[in-house]
């Protein structure tokens, strides 16, 4: 398997929280590959990193030690360089989805695509239609159920065709039915876009639906 | 998506957003920033406004010279009383007869009246032309129309009866020679709701106002010369506070300002450097208004400040949000910046239109008061405005490209 076969390759990833005694050794060493197309499952203990690991891949803050090529391409360590990637490339989905209260759930995605210097091209749309949510385009979070927000952060975070798309927990606040439904809904564009997903989860069920589930403890990957 | 994805939209809805989710927070900042501009617009346009109402009275007289006592300075164009002899009349009319046409003494002495204080001019019905822009009235007539009043005084004075001459109410003010009379304009008739007839109390004495000369005489209020020396002077007739030369055709005013002096040893200035004396003896009121303007607007932007502030502090997850969608630095700078931009679009447009709403109150009111705004002032609030704006909002907005997305978004 060569590197154009992976979107996204960590190395030896190090990170570190506070000073001096209180400092926190998060991520260890931490060595992960994630393949083009693939969904992945990454589980794990409280405590273990998986948040963290998911903001260092996702740019979001900066690795102390280590390497992390994204489609191909080293990241360089500049916040304006990681940025960029995240702009172009990473789509996040959190457990709390994490919209803007103020404004409707058209407004919200035409942000992010504002955010990224692109135009709605009709795909927004199309997702809100995939969904089953063009009903609530012009409602405003508080104004939508649970499901329906979660989906429109999916929406947020597949509009501006991301090479990865990276979900912290995307369950942890659904019901088993707004859960399930959510699931399919990542295998089906998985398989239909061939959109690599990275997923979070403390649900085996949930792992479950990956093509491939890893394991972390104590800020590594275990198998 | 109709209209959703309009380029304007995109660029200020969500600071629109923003501002509407927290309506009371923002209408009071916008307030705050009306109150600022308004008074700016309103205080200036009320101290120069009232500044150049009075220069351009002073400016109407049918005049080229002004003489005063020497030693005043500027001082002298606000001073009252009688402070300059008569004699210099005489002198200036005998010994510059070539160049002078007219010399109109004037005794200038404060009075309350329409419940402010006026500068009342005392001037002989004969020289009452040269102040009234030719002395045409709106109503009634002129006092002491033939000098009967000024001819007794004069005679009374001139006996040497070896008593003071202490005339009652009733001889001042008999019928057919009265000194006690009044002519005011039609501006402080109609503030103060005097009519024709009217019967008013100036300086202990009651005086009949018997006409009205349209607004923009050198005075609100005239009364005869000889009645304001005699009463304001210590019952003397010889002294006014001022002259006005009117110079004959052709010559300069520079030169015959500087020709007088040379003659009677007081000073003597060109009318036209009236509103550059009275700016120098007064101008420090600007200083004053615009200091008070400046440290409202710093108030009202600081105002804006703290809003914001607070308002980046608690949108610490939204702008987490965006900056994980990839939000540069700039597009949240120019995300709070919009927002204050708008607060203070709002408060400027606001305190523009509060500022008519209180010219229009003042004159109301106040209808001695004069409030001039101008496209100039209106011009410099908006952009005090649009710097305070910036200013105010840039701290703000540094704060919040220093969110730390990844602790935001595990606030959970």
């Amino acid at each position: 398997m060569t590197g154009d076969d992976y979107i996204l390759q960590a190395d030896r990833l190090h990170k570190s929280f506070g000073r001096r005694a209180a400092r926190v050794h998060v991520l260890r060493g931490l060595d992960l590959s994630v393949r083009r197309g693939e969904f992945l499952a990454v589980m794990g203990p409280s405590g273990c990193g998986k948040s963290t690991l998911l903001h260092v891949i996702g740019l979001m803050t900066p690795c102390d030690a280590g390497r992390i090529v994204m489609n191909g391409s080293p990241v360089a360590p500049s916040e304006n360089a990681r940025n960029a990637i995240r702009r172009t490339q990473i789509g996040f989905i959190f457990q709390r989805f994490n919209l803007l209260g103020v404004l409707s759930a058209a407004h919200n995605v035409e942000v992010s695509l504002k955010v990224r210097g692109l135009r709605a091209d009709g795909r927004a749309r199309e997702l809100f239609e995939a969904m089953g949510i063009s009903h609530v385009m012009h409602r405003r979070p508080g104004q939508m159920s649970i499901g329906e927000q979660q989906r429109v952060a999916v929406v947020r975070a597949l509009a501006h065709r991301p090479a990865i798309v990276l979900a912290d927990e995307p369950t942890g606040n659904l019901d088993s039915d707004n859960a399930d439904a959510l699931l399919d809904l990542f295998r089906k564009i998985n398989l239909r876009e061939n959109q690599t997903i990275v997923m979070i989860t403390h649900s085996a069920e949930a792992a479950g639906r990956a093509d491939r589930v890893v394991h972390m403890k104590d800020g590594r990957i275990i198998d | 998506m109709p209209g959703l994805f309009r380029e304007y939209g995109k660029m200020v809805y969500l600071p629109l957003a923003n501002i509407l989710q927290h309506k009371l927070r923002s209408a009071l900042s916008v307030f705050g920033i009306a109150i600022g501009i308004c008074m700016l617009v309103t205080l200036s346009g009320l101290s120069r406004g009232s500044f150049n109402e009075v220069a351009d009275r002073w400016e109407s007289v049918d005049a080229d010279l002004i003489v005063y006592p020497r030693g005043l300075g500027d001082g002298a164009i606000t001073s009252s009383g009688a402070i300059l002899s008569d004699r210099y009349a005489g002198m200036i009319r005998a010994e510059h007869a070539k160049i002078v046409q007219r010399v109109v003494p004037v005794f200038l002495y404060p009075v309350r009246l329409g419940g402010q204080d006026q500068l009342a001019s005392g001037v002989d019905p004969a020289d009452f032309d040269a102040l009234t822009a030719g002395g045409r009235l709106a109503e009634g007539r002129l006092f002491d129309p033939h000098g009967k009043f000024a001819a007794w005084l004069e005679n009374e004075l001139s006996k040497d009866s070896g008593k003071i001459f202490d005339p009652s109410q009733e001889q001042l003010a008999k019928p057919g020679r009265s000194g006690l009379e009044l002519v005011i304009d039609s501006r402080l008739a109609r503030a103060g709701k005097y009519r024709l007839n009217d019967t008013v109390t100036v300086a202990g004495h009651k005086w009949k106002i018997v006409g009205i000369v349209p607004t923009g005489a050198m005075s609100r209020v005239f009364l005869p010369r000889r009645a304001a020396q005699f009463l304001f002077d210590d019952g003397n007739i010889a002294r006014s506070t001022l002259l006005f030369v009117k110079l004959r055709d052709g010559v300069a005013p520079s030169d015959a300002a500087a020709d007088i002096k040379a003659t009677i040893r007081q000073e003597v200035v060109p009318l036209e450097h009236y509103r550059q004396m009275l700016m120098s003896k007064i101008g420090v009121m600007f200083t004053y208004v615009d200091i008070v303007n400046a440290i409202a607007l710093v108030i009202a932007f600081l105002f804006i400040m703290t809003t914001l502030y607070m308002t980046v502090l608690q949108r610490t997850r939204e702008i987490a949000i965006l900056r994980s969608c990839g939000a540069s630095n700039e597009f949240i700078l120019r995300q709070v910046l919009q927002e204050s931009a708008i607060l203070a679009a709002l408060g400027a447009a606001g305190g523009v239109g509060m500022s008519f709403a209180a010219t229009w109150a003042i004159e109301t009111f106040k209808p001695l008061l004069t409030v001039t705004i101008t496209w100039e002032w209106i011009a410099i609030a908006l952009g005090a405005a649009a710097t305070g704006s910036i200013l105010s909002g840039l701290y703000p907005a540094w704060r919040a490209t220093r969110v730390d997305m990844a602790e935001a978004l595990s606030l959970e």
